[in-house]
């Protein structure tokens, strides 16, 4: 854990991620939220797109006769997956070493990135492609790599394009959501060599594919996550529309699954409803194109296929959640991305403001249990609205996770001494009808007082956090009680 | 038997807001209700629990719980408020002696709109609010009580009213509570957008069963000198007349 | 747009409507995931359709999974262009198609699901065109009968690989603009002949 330091304003589109001994994440965030939550052409961007994904994913809900009946088949699933993670996962990983696969159990980033780093070095890999995986994000993958001699390929496009910029990824699904055709445009004539590519998607994406193409079949090693680790038939299931995917798992001789250990589900039949449902939230698809399956690597027989295939296995702090009965469900987490579509707060801030792996509602909940207190700012950093919760598809209750977060802070005593104060005296007040009754009409009075020497805002102003953003608030000269006690009481 | 309820006051809205309890009392007196105030009760503890100040917010609850004994139906006129007893209480006072007590009272309590239209059984309380008016599902209210159709069928039988549809009405408008404060920067950006659709679906006043939305949301109207106000249900419920 | 309350589950109920003609909704189904299906009542028509969509590729060598119902259509649709059959290895960067059976087709989804054993990983994802050849009493309904089958017939025990295709690649990733072809085939046909 580094030593906060001196804060350092950002560069465009940078974040504490990128940056991860500039600043205290608290500190980087509430100044990189002050900066985003004003930017009216980012807000634009983010509620266009968040339009299109709305008008998809409720076309998509429509295809099902019954919904909610979906999301709790889906909690069901992800819930006897969980409570029962240790048989499953030892299962899975029996069927995988059964055909010749292995399987790595990492406790922490380091090991998974050593464990990588050094098959990569065992096998003279040069170049590595890589598929969309958040994990690898999480355990700072492609750094490790990159320092013993590889060159790693994001082929997500979306994920591509962010490397090109050396941005960490602004969404868990749509990784380049923040930027218009005109910027993607101008930077593949900058990096990929093509002056003279024109705006157009169609001819952008096929820029790409041209570029991307050649790693694909250059790569020794590919690298993918997985959305689902069938316990009952030891296979990774990822879940693609590009191919990237279905490239990064033929083609090269090695191929290595990074996973959280949560990904598990007891059997294959269990996608049949997983499947649907990732889809409808994370884009409003029946089904995402390619639902892979892979068990092994080549068998005897097959035409092609890598000749060695790894899981590794990342813990990281996952299972400190399975020993917490009430947050264990955190873990059911699919990594749709519906929650940070919904989230008002993403919307105005945008997903380089967290400073985190995961952004949004989850990336909330989940990243202070994964990385420690100085990241329980996230939990405030929301105004509890529950919107979150009506979207999950796998109904985790994100929303009062959040509470139970600050809760929880307080408990082991994080809450600055200042305010701690503040609450105890408010609850006197509150305990003794008298004092609150005085206590508020002092207030009203010193309030109206400063108000009325145009002080609102200023450092007299209690309420200046109110008042800076706002127009001052009204405060009432006579309170409630003391007009039932004049008259209303009695029906005046 | 008598047909009376016990106001709950939210503190804020004592102290800052109080038309909206005063309004409320016109609302349940015109449609014949007896009305108590119990001028004991002060804070039901939401903002120390939401701020996980739990151990702080406990006393205040466990005390609220006592200043409402007898009540046969509380009435408050917030829906933040309503789902702090009746949703959140229980949680709260889990290992607390008063805990099923708790448990009865929040069965009693009834946001306002609710009250009226579950309760009362009345969905016309003979207001007269010549306006057009948009109406913002605040979060508790919406997601925590499940209320949105008594609101709107309330505002439906207000003579006079044109109710509009504005975009997102669903969205949180940012208040929060300490979120306000703690995040203004944030919070205020949500309370802009909530401004701006408030100001793009023509009406002139944006309504709400919570009144600590509706403080903020007024705050982001008036900062951008947009001429749309924000009133609370009770008060056009209250009105019989042009104006408020 | 507001996103509907969440209502209570009706318990026991399914999530999907059953589909009463699967036939018809597969087609339904490749229709909105931009495949070309060609419904064929005979091998001669199977061969038609074969060289039909050959024609309109440019030209290059194309990969077939060497499967004696491959062997005979290929043969009938007279194709001209150089063949690499997958026992002499993995296809080529530089194939314009690949021809392949599939495992089953599955109405639901319209999507087709093949194995290792259909030519192996490569052969439907490296070229620009994925061709397949299928009979409709490959055909199932939903993705739970495709799933349970796969199970039950060891699929993924015979198999490093299985993957369920619901068409040719894409991508949203800019502005949420949808590309058909990524990195992936840009074009995903199916023959269907009825059995």
């Amino acid at each position: 854990m580094s030593a906060p330091a001196t804060r350092v304003p950002p560069a465009e589109g940078a974040s504490a991620h990128d940056h991860p001994q500039s600043a205290n994440p608290e500190t980087q965030f509430r100044h990189d939220a002050a900066v985003k939550s004003a930017d009216l052409v980012h807000r634009e961007i983010i509620r266009k797109n968040m339009e299109s994904y709305d008008v998809g994913h409720m076309k998509g809900r429509s295809r099902f006769l019954d919904w909610e009946a979906a999301r709790e088949a889906c909690q069901a699933i992800k819930r006897e997956a969980i409570n029962h993670l240790d048989k499953y996962l030892l299962q899975f990983e029996e069927n995988v070493t059964a055909r010749g696969g292995h399987v790595f159990w990492a406790a922490n980033s380091e090991e998974a990135r050593k464990y990588i780093a050094d098959l990569a070095v065992k096998h003279a890999v040069k170049t590595v492609v890589k598929s969309k995986s958040m994990v690898t994000e999480e355990i700072e993958l492609s750094a490790a790599l990159e320092k013993v001699g590889c060159t790693v390929w994001e082929t997500d496009l979306g994920e591509y394009i962010v490397q090109l910029r050396h941005e960490p990824p602004y969404h868990i699904v749509t990784p380049a959501m923040h930027l218009n055709r005109t910027q993607i445009a101008e930077l593949f004539r900058d990096k990929l060599g093509e002056p003279d590519l024109p705006e157009d998607p169609q001819k952008l994406v096929a820029a790409a594919r041209r570029k991307l193409r050649k790693a694909f079949f250059a790569a020794e090693m590919g690298i993918s996550g997985a959305n689902f680790l069938v316990a009952d038939v030891g296979a990774v299931a990822i879940s693609t529309n590009e191919g990237n995917g279905r490239l990064t798992t033929s083609l090269p001789r090695i191929h290595v699954a990074v996973t959280g250990i949560e990904k598990v589900i007891p059997r294959l039949e269990n996608l049949a409803t997983l499947w649907p449902v990732l889809a409808t939230s994370g884009t409003g698809q029946p089904v995402t194109t390619y639902g892979t399956l892979v068990g092994g690597a080549r068998r005897a027989g097959e035409v092609d296929g890598p000749e060695e295939f790894h899981v590794v296995l990342v813990d990281n702090g996952r299972s400190s959640l399975l020993g917490h009965p009430e947050e264990r469900e955190v873990l059911h987490c699919i990594r749709c991305g519906a929650c940070l579509n919904i989230c008002p707060v993403y919307r105005h801030i945008g997903g380089h403001t967290y400073g985190t792996t995961y952004p949004g509602p989850i990336g909330a909940v989940l990243t202070p249990h994964l990385r420690g207190r100085q990241f329980e700012h996230l939990s405030y950093a929301t105004s509890l609205c529950g919107a979150c919760t009506t979207v999950c598809p796998v109904k985790i209750d994100l929303h009062h996770h959040l509470l139970h977060n600050r809760r929880d802070f307080m408990k082991a005593g994080h809450g600055k001494t200042g305010e701690r104060l503040q609450f105890r005296l408010w609850r006197a007040a509150m305990l003794n009808p008298k004092l609150y009754a005085m206590g508020g009409w002092l207030t009203r009075k010193g309030l109206r007082a400063i108000y009325g020497l145009g002080l609102s805002g200023s450092p007299f102003d209690p309420l200046r956090a109110w008042n800076r953003k706002r127009s001052t608030l009204p405060v009432a000269r006579q309170s409630f009680r003391e007009q039932w006690r004049k008259g209303l009481g009695n029906g005046r | 038997m008598p047909r009376k309820v016990s106001l709950f006051v939210p503190c804020f809205v004592d102290q800052l807001l109080p038309e909206v309890a005063v309004d409320t009392v016109t609302v349940l007196r015109r449609i014949g209700w007896e009305v108590e105030f119990r001028e004991a009760q002060t804070c039901c503890g939401q903002p120390a629990f939401n701020t996980g100040y739990w151990d702080d917010a406990r006393p205040c609850a466990e005390r609220f719980v006592r200043v409402f004994e007898g009540a046969e139906v509380i009435v408050c006129p917030s829906g933040s408020c309503t789902t702090m007893l009746r949703n959140f209480y229980p949680e709260l006072l889990k290992e607390s002696p008063m805990r099923s007590e708790a448990l009865a009272m929040g069965q009693r309590t009834y946001e306002l709109s609710e009250f009226l239209v579950k309760v009362a059984g009345v969905i016309d309380v003979g207001a007269v609010f010549p306006h057009t008016v948009t109406y913002h599902a605040a979060c508790h209210g919406l997601r925590e009580l499940h209320l949105q159709q008594e609101p709107l069928a309330l505002l439906r039988a207000v003579q006079g009213l044109k109710l509009v549809e504005m975009a997102r009405h669903e969205e949180c408008c940012g208040f929060g509570g300490t979120f306000a404060t703690k995040f203004a920067d944030i919070s205020s950006a949500m309370g802009q957008s909530k401004a701006e659709n408030v100001v793009a679906s023509g009406a002139e006043y944006v309504t709400a069963i919570d009144p600590s939305c509706l403080m903020h949301v007024q705050g982001m109207l008036e900062k951008n000198k947009f001429a749309a106000k924000a009133i609370h249900l009770a008060s056009i419920l209250a009105s019989q007349g042009a104006g408020a | 747009m507001p996103v509907a309350a969440p209502h209570e589950p009706t318990p026991g109920r399914p999530f999907f409507a059953p589909i009463e003609n699967p036939l018809e909704r597969f087609e339904q189904e490749c229709k909105a995931n931009l495949m070309e299906l060609s419904l064929t009542s005979n091998p001669d028509e199977s061969a038609q359709q074969l060289a039909a969509i050959l024609s309109t590729l440019p030209d290059g060598e194309m990969f077939v999974q060497d499967h004696p119902s491959l062997r005979s259509l290929v043969q009938a649709a007279s194709v001209s262009r150089e063949i690499r059959w997958s026992t002499q290895g993995r296809p080529r960067e530089v194939a314009q198609a690949t021809v392949t059976l599939a495992e089953a087709l599955v109405a639901q989804t319209g999507s087709i699901f093949v194995s290792a054993a259909c030519g192996g990983r490569g052969a439907s994802v490296v070229a620009p065109c994925h061709i397949v050849f299928a009979t409709t009493d490959q055909l199932v309904p939903d993705l739970k009968t495709a799933l349970d089958n796969a199970t039950r017939n060891g699929i993924l025990a015979n198999n490093s690989f299985a993957c369920m295709i619901s068409g040719s690649s894409r991508t949203a990733d800019i502005e949420k603009i949808l590309v058909q072809g990524a990195h992936g085939p840009i074009r995903l046909a199916v023959i269907l002949e009825r059995s």
